[in-house]
């Protein structure tokens, strides 16, 4: 009975982080659509909303191509470690008070130790990862600080008076540009420069290693997302919920 | 078992199902133009498709090891700043002080830059 409601529990966020994951690539393609005046996809489901699961669907029936001069190990390997990691950052995140998947008194550690392991793509792309990491670590430094714990649920709590946003506005902003930095968005996305190289790091990999980076990368963005949420903006608290 | 359990354990069988759907049912017809190198108008060579590893990448993850057991030495002191009151932050700003110095130290032998391997040539 308890390993029922533990399964239930744990699958309760991983399916519904699968979904967010998945409109989130519609939502962008059709932002970035209406921002330069052209309808975005507009076929596959009522306004184009099923367009994420048609592309997953013809990505996992595509043959799934690995040059020879690759080593195959690390070829296969290091998408599902990226894949991997990034949704192994939602075990910390609160739905409620002490509502999460695993109540880590070091939560803050975790979340950082855990969102570097997952943007490994090439060399270029992690020395500007790493780069960008401590000026993260250094923001929400400053946020502990005034919270006191490293516990998420807690950093929510101590919001109730007045959000962080108000009295860390600058902090805000340098966490929000390393926030941008670290998962490769523009205007920092040399990893893989969408207008110049093909598609940089990724180019090689075809089918289910492609949907892999792809979650990983659309997974990580909503992650860091919450994650200022709930440093900044008193994530389940917010006034932005009712 | 405990829903963390469950959550760590799941993720990777999650990756691993989705690979092998696409390793069962996807076609599989190799040949040799598709397995090679992307290349843009010509065969890639056997020899050439590695290049060397610069240096200064090491050096950044050298530099960023250093600075980020810094933050993490620095986070006890930042969850008991209350209690440690103006005394830990001084020791604290003692501390960062003597790693300012090496980072001053270490901007003056340009060790960050990275030298671009474009070749520049002189008409």
């Amino acid at each position: 009975m308890n390993t029922l409601i533990s399964v239930a529990e744990s699958l309760s966020v991983i399916i519904p982080i699968l979904l967010v994951v998945a409109f989130t690539t519609v939502a962008e393609r059709k932002t970035m659509a209406s921002m330069q005046r052209r309808l975005g996809p507009n076929t596959v489901g009522y306004y184009g909303l099923l367009q994420a699961f048609a592309d997953a669907l013809k990505l996992l029936l595509k043959e799934c191509v690995s040059p020879t001069q690759s080593n195959l190990v690390l070829f296969f390997l290091g998408p599902i470690i990226t894949l991997v990691f990034s949704l192994l950052g939602y075990a910390v995140i609160p739905f409620g008070p002490g509502l999460t998947v695993g109540d880590l008194p070091l939560g803050i550690l975790y979340l950082l130790a855990v969102s570097s392991l997952s943007t490994y793509g090439s060399l270029r792309s992690t020395a500007q990862l790493i780069s960008y990491e401590l000026i993260l670590s250094s923001a929400i430094l400053l946020v502990v600080m005034f919270t006191g714990s490293l516990n998420l649920s807690i950093s929510v709590e101590a919001q109730r008076v007045i959000t962080f946003f108000v009295p860390l506005l600058p902090v805000f902003i340098i966490f929000f540009i390393g926030a941008i930095a670290e998962t490769n968005r523009a205007p920092f996305d040399l990893a893989e420069a969408e207008s110049e190289l093909v598609s940089g790091f990724m180019t090689e990999h075809s089918a289910a290693i492609f949907v892999f980076f792809f979650l990983a990368e659309y997974a990580s963005i909503v992650l860091i997302c919450i994650f200022t949420c709930i440093l900044f903006l008193s994530g389940y608290n917010s006034i932005f919920v009712f | 078992m405990t829903s963390q359990t469950f959550f760590f354990i799941f993720i990777p069988i999650l990756a691993i199902i989705l690979l092998a759907l696409n390793l069962i049912l996807a076609p599989h017809n190799p040949y040799q133009e598709k397995d090679s190198a992307f290349e843009c108008g010509f065969h890639s060579f056997l020899g050439q498709n590695r290049s060397e590893f610069s240096i200064s990448f090491f050096i950044f993850a050298l530099l960023f090891l250093l600075f980020d057991l810094e933050i993490l030495l620095v986070y006890p002191y930042i969850v008991s700043a209350y209690v440690n009151g103006i005394f830990g932050l001084i020791i604290m700003l003692l501390f960062f002080l003597v790693l300012t110095l090496g980072f001053a130290f270490e901007l003056g032998k340009n060790a960050l830059s990275i030298e671009s391997r474009q070749v520049h040539y002189i008409k």
